[in-house]
């Protein structure tokens, strides 16, 4: 989805650095805040959604010449933003060691993903007040995930800009836009796809969406 | 909840679906059909990948390589089976 399809040497090594210290900060606190909580389920929650994520996120649907799911909404909304901060940078490093996406970008796509399951997962919980509905709230928590990550994505890249490119910073934008309404396409059948699934599993195990949880 | 209530989930998601298909259609239709890393280069005047195509199922293919593919999510397959043995859902 928002993840960002750029080759290594994009971003200039001062803007790598900076993405990467960024993403382990937010890592950093993750884990801290995660030694406080006691829930060894989770766990088991976490290492699913990993799996499941990983597996999806390497396969390209012929949908606009190619597009990937990625799924961050679903860890959002199952294991919340702390855990999911830990699925998301395990994915993006595991990724990225198969041969999808680069080294020096795995901060910026951090980043990005971290804002999906944040964004996700605070709009799930938002979507109580409003509906019963899971299938709804999760269709919506996903709208807005992937929505927020390619704002985030949008601004990472013309933050850092790029090497070796002659265009202005609005036309770069003006790119970007289209790339991501093209990307909110694929956000339509995400946000279907999780809706179905959040609504099964609060049907068959209501007590694991971490979004339920007060 | 009123039944009312209860829609408005389901109401409020259609338009959004609504919108989001419209407007993706529409940016589609402006840029052409290409790869997701073709998108992503022309979009910030980058020149287009040459790489090859990889094999494909029904349209379906990989990023990255698929054997390095298959072992990571063997491991987490088994990671998963570990994990659910030690501490259940």
């Amino acid at each position: 989805m928002a993840h960002i399809h750029l080759e290594d040497g994009s971003f200039s090594l001062f803007w790598v650095l900076t993405w990467w210290i960024i993403a382990l900060c937010i890592v950093g606190v993750a884990l801290f805040l995660l030694r406080s909580k006691n829930k060894p389920e989770k766990i088991t929650i976490a290492a699913f959604v990993t799996a499941a994520a990983f597996a999806i996120f390497q396969i390209q649907i012929p949908i606009a010449g190619g597009v990937h799911l990625n799924l961050t909404p679903l860890i959002g909304i199952l294991t919340g933003p702390v855990m999911g901060t830990l699925v998301i940078f395990i994915v993006n490093i595991f990724s990225a060691a198969i041969g999808h996406g680069g080294w020096g970008l795995i901060g910026a796509n951090v980043i990005v993903n971290f804002t999906e399951v944040l964004v996700a997962w605070l709009t799930f919980r938002a979507m109580k007040r409003i509906t019963t509905d899971l299938f709804s709230q999760a269709g919506v928590a996903t709208f807005a995930g992937l929505f927020a990550g390619n704002l985030v994505m949008i601004a990472v890249i013309l933050v850092s800009g790029i090497q070796g490119v002659h265009q202005t910073p609005a036309q770069i934008l003006a790119g970007l836009s289209l790339l991501a309404a093209v990307n909110m396409g694929v956000a339509a059948i995400e946000a279907i796809l999780t809706g179905f699934m959040v609504a099964y599993i609060g049907k068959v195990k209501p007590d694991i969406l971490e979004g339920d949880r007060k | 909840m009123s039944a009312f209530g209860e829609n408005k989930g389901r109401i409020i998601f259609g338009a959004i679906l609504i919108i989001v298909i419209i407007a993706s259609l529409a940016a589609y239709q402006l840029t052409g059909h290409m790869s997701i890393e073709d998108r992503y280069n022309t979009a910030v005047g980058l020149p287009t990948s040459q790489e090859e195509e990889g094999g494909t199922f029904h349209g379906f293919s990989m990023e990255g390589n698929p054997e390095l593919y298959l072992i990571v999510l063997g491991v987490f397959c088994a990671g998963c089976y570990i994990a659910y043995k030690h501490f259940r859902i």
